[in-house]
């Protein structure tokens, strides 16, 4: 049985099992599906139709996305004449792993000393703030930062992405990407630096079992971050650089087949991620449990997050950049100063 | 109303001296040379006429010339019961009529419309360029009778 | 530019976008636009891609054989298309038309016109990204054009209305289903203008977008709701009233503001004055004929016995075929949907018109948009698209 035994050690390594099966690759993979298949259905409910259906009709359709997915994957690629082709087909691929690669580093449990299937890794991923080990694919004690760090390239890939299909309504999309990604990613920061001045640490981990779920300590911080969430994801009411009436389809306008599916992916797993880090950030994570049933309800909460994200497609328009920057910048930003101002006292008086 | 609303740009048109045909109760025509168009237009502005609805250009190839009419009304709430035909030819040998768009802008696509139909270049109108016909168009002013539209018959002939 | 010993170079950032005639955004139409960063500077429209060529075929054809031919260019509309044309035609051939067919007229060119509206606001839901108001807009047009459907026969292109009459009559079947139908659409508002009309988000996309002043409508020569959403009191339904209408009691909305939300406003507050004249129409509306007695005798009557007696349908009397009105020429304009629809016919007295001209709607919102475009920010290109329910296939006839 030690052969068994050794499968067993590696698949439930948390650096293995973070990135590929929870929250990573695999439970990706089947929420962005399962998110798309929402969407739609949704959407459905609220515009008087049935949305998919046909394809499996006692699953409500959730086949149909997988059809759907499996029909791009067999269409044709055209690489449009005039661009680079590596690159052409190098920048979706790159975007999708830009915003795969946070999810290593977004702690989704605690590993108990004993009583958990991760138990025996605790001492390999032991957090010293918290006393506990941490169910994360690579734990540094600084990883709010470097989740939002990895995060912030994502838009730069959007962008390179755009400007390697060499097509005009993609430039357009990548220089409105490019005014809102400098929005937004001052909003998270801000949320993120006012969270950590408050609990007096730049791990997430400890935030969560601190026992005082942020959305309390600190809620303008989690507005701003919700906000900046949907800005940085283009959900609706903020899906300005994919704008399909008036730019086709932003950055994505040349793209097709399989790649037009990577950059598509990119938006929603970067929700994903962004959800993570609010489910750790202000709702509590996976507090009080641990182990694996702690992972499962982090990102339960992180996907009822993402549905209610896309669901705003249906209640919503579409801004106008202006709109959406004026609004980010003159109600979003004041709002972001003043939680930080608030984690300031708080943390002040706060003491841990 | 015991008036015609007719009759009431009768007079006012005739104080201007302007002849005025009366075609029932809200219609009337007014054919002028084209060499007084833009002045009695310019009357008809002044009048309370404030925009045309239409500019036709009508091919009369026995006579090798060109009728031009533009119905023009007012959103006045009197005046808008009355449409006027204010007329106007011209010949084959100089398809050319002076442009209304300094009076009324709303003639714009009209008299692009009548160049690209019919040929008749309209002075003055800095925008005498095809608007609804594609570029390769082939064959010229497809609304002059000279154009005969191909027709498919209705069985296709087996001997090709 | 210098500054402090630095030199400073703006560039100006402009170039130029093809929108259409293949883009999502566009219709089938093409605008050609020149950019200056987000702003349009100039904005060149491309229309003709479905150019039908109604006015040359208008000369090869029959008058009776032009009915399918007009109202083709706004499917949608297309009892109100249909209608301009056969005023024209009755204009030159002096026919009366019987009480009961007016009201039958106005009954199908305000069904029409709601179905029209709601499509004209689906389109500008979805350009504005809204995608519930555009699936409600097509979900609620539905419900009338089943009513169009059992009152022509036909869901869209009724070809309804012929000279001197209309083709079929209203039964009991479908009071019922018009009194159903406005019930729901009347529920149905109150949603539309939860979701869509006060949605902060919507508001903030149409209002101050396209604005155009009174002034500028007029010289324009804007049509329609465009115009009365300019403070332009018009409309030829009250000017120069046809149908039933100087029967029927119902009110012009207008907005002074002349942005895209008074446009949209103004639509919304059409239907339902729309619904108002079809309460009235199913309650005065008088029995007798639906054709006119001269044309009426002339169908043989074992066809009479057959369709009028059984099922009150007209069939076609052999002098349509191919009648000659007498010399002459005739203008008719009728309220359409999107605006004010003018049909001028030259008639020669041969079986054919000598000339016909089809002046639509939105045809005359190709000078309007091209105005408005200018000095407007890109992503508002869609909003003032959608707002001025510019139809390419309509305005190219």
């Amino acid at each position: 049985m030690n052969i068994l035994f050794d499968i067993r050690y590696y698949i439930l390594y948390p650096s293995f099992f973070a990135p590929i099966i929870l929250p990573g690759l695999i439970f990706t993979a089947i929420l962005l599906l399962t998110t798309i298949w929402f969407e739609r259905k949704a959407a459905a409910r609220v515009q008087m139709r049935v949305g998919p259906y046909y394809a499996s009709k006692r699953l409500g359709g959730y086949l149909q996305l997988v059809a759907d997915a499996l029909k791009f994957v067999f269409s044709e690629v055209i690489v449009p004449d005039g661009v680079n082709p590596t690159l052409f087909a190098l920048t979706p691929v790159l975007v999708v792993a830009m915003s795969f690669l946070p999810l290593a580093v977004i702690p989704v449990s605690v590993i108990p000393p004993s009583g958990s299937i991760f138990s025996i890794y605790f001492y390999d991923f032991y957090d010293p703030n918290v006393g506990l080990g941490v169910l994360v694919g690579l734990f540094t004690q600084y990883n709010m930062l470097l989740i939002l760090a990895i995060e912030s390239i994502y838009p730069a890939m959007i962008i390179l992405m755009a400007w390697s299909t060499n097509n005009r309504f993609a430039i357009v999309g990548a220089v409105r990407e490019s005014y809102l990604s400098v929005s937004y990613d001052v909003l998270l920061l801000m949320s993120t630096i006012s969270m950590a001045l408050e609990y007096h640490t730049l791990d997430l981990v400890k935030i969560v079992q601190s026992g005082v779920p942020g959305i309390l300590a600190n809620p303008l911080a989690a507005v701003t971050f919700f906000i900046a969430m949907i800005i940085g994801s283009a959900r609706f009411p903020f899906d300005i650089a994919e704008a399909d009436t008036e730019l086709v389809l932003g950055p994505a306008t040349e793209y097709s087949g399989l790649l037009f599916v990577l950059t598509m992916a990119g938006s929603y797993v970067g929700n994903f991620v962004y959800a993570l880090v609010f489910t750790d950030m202000f709702l509590w994570g996976w507090y009080p449990l641990s182990g694996f049933p702690g992972a499962l309800l982090t990102v339960i909460k992180a996907s009822i997050l993402v549905f209610f994200s896309v669901f705003l497609r249906s209640v919503y328009g579409r801004y106008r950049l202006d709109q959406a920057l004026r609004g980010s910048w003159k109600y979003i930003f004041p709002l972001a100063i003043a939680s930080m101002f608030l984690g300031l006292v708080v943390g002040y008086l706060w003491i841990q | 109303m015991s008036e015609k609303p007719i009759d009431v740009v009768a007079k006012l048109l005739q104080e201007r001296k302007i002849p005025l045909k009366v075609e029932g109760d809200t219609r009337g025509s007014i054919e002028v040379d084209k060499s007084k168009l833009v002045e009695t237009a310019r009357i008809l502005k002044e009048i309370g006429f404030d925009h045309v609805k239409t500019v036709t250009g009508i091919d009369y190839p026995d006579q090798s010339k060109f009728q031009i009419v533009y119905h023009v009304s007012s959103f006045d709430l009197q005046l808008s019961r009355v449409i006027l035909a204010l007329k106007t030819w011209t010949s084959y040998k100089e398809p050319v009529v002076p442009s209304l768009l300094s009076v009324w802008g709303s003639v714009w696509t009209g008299e692009r419309e009548t160049y690209e139909m019919l040929g008749i270049t309209f002075e003055g109108n800095p925008d005498m360029r095809r608007l609804f016909l594609p570029e390769d168009f082939e064959g010229v002013y497809p609304l002059r009778k000279s154009f005969k539209v191909k027709t498919e018959g209705l069985f296709v002939d087996k001997s090709s | 530019m210098k500054s402090g010993g630095m030199e400073l170079d703006i560039v100006p950032v402009s170039g130029e976008l093809n929108v259409g005639p293949q883009h999502p955004g566009s219709g089938h139409l093409r605008i050609f636009v020149k950019l200056n960063g987000d702003i349009i500077e100039d904005a060149e429209i491309d229309p003709g891609y479905v150019h039908r060529a109604v006015e040359k075929l208008g000369e090869n054809r029959n008058y009776i054989h032009l009915i399918p031919l007009v109202e083709r260019p706004a499917i949608l509309d297309s009892v109100n298309m249909n209608l301009g044309y056969i005023l024209a035609v009755e204009k030159i051939l002096n026919v009366d038309v019987p009480e009961r067919a007016q009201y039958l007229r106005s009954f199908a060119a305000e069904i029409s016109r709601i179905a029209s509206h709601l499509y004209g606001m689906g389109i500008l839901a979805i350009f504005i990204g809204h995608s519930t108001g555009f699936m409600w807009g097509f979900g609620d047009r539905e419900v009338w054009v089943q009513i169009l459907e059992a009152l022509t026969g036909a869901r869209i292109t009724n070809s309804y209305i012929i000279p001197g009459g209309v083709r079929r009559d209203l039964t009991p079947a479908i009071i019922e289903m018009t009194k159903k139908a406005i019930a729901f659409q009347r529920k149905k508002i109150k949603d539309w203008e939860r979701i869509f009309l006060n949605n902060p988000n919507i508001k903030a996309r149409l209002q101050d977008v396209g604005v155009m002043t009174r002034e500028q409508a007029i010289e324009w020569g804007a049509a329609g709701p465009n115009l009365r959403g300019s403070g332009v009191y018009y409309d030829a339904r009250k000017s120069e009233p046809y149908g039933a209408y100087s029967k029927l009691d119902f009110e012009i909305p207008v907005y002074k503001e002349g942005d895209g939300y008074a446009r949209t406003l103004v639509r919304f507050e059409e239907i339902e004055q729309s619904l108002r004249i079809l309460e009235q129409v199913i309650k005065d509306i008088p029995e007798g004929q639906i054709l006119s007695d001269r044309f009426f005798k002339q169908i043989p009557p074992t066809r009479l016995k057959k369709w009028w007696e059984g099922q009150r349908r007209i069939v076609m009397p052999g002098y349509y075929a191919s009648f000659r009105p007498p010399k002459g020429e005739a203008i008719s304009r009728v309220e359409a949907g999107r605006g004010e629809l003018v049909y001028y016919v030259v008639s020669d007295g041969s079986a054919k018109p000598y000339r016909l001209r089809m002046i639509t709607p939105s045809y005359r919102s190709i000078y309007v948009m091209k105005n408005l475009l200018k000095g407007a920010r890109y992503a508002d290109l869609v909003s003032i698209y959608g707002s001025l329910d510019y139809f390419p296939p309509e305005a190219d006839r």
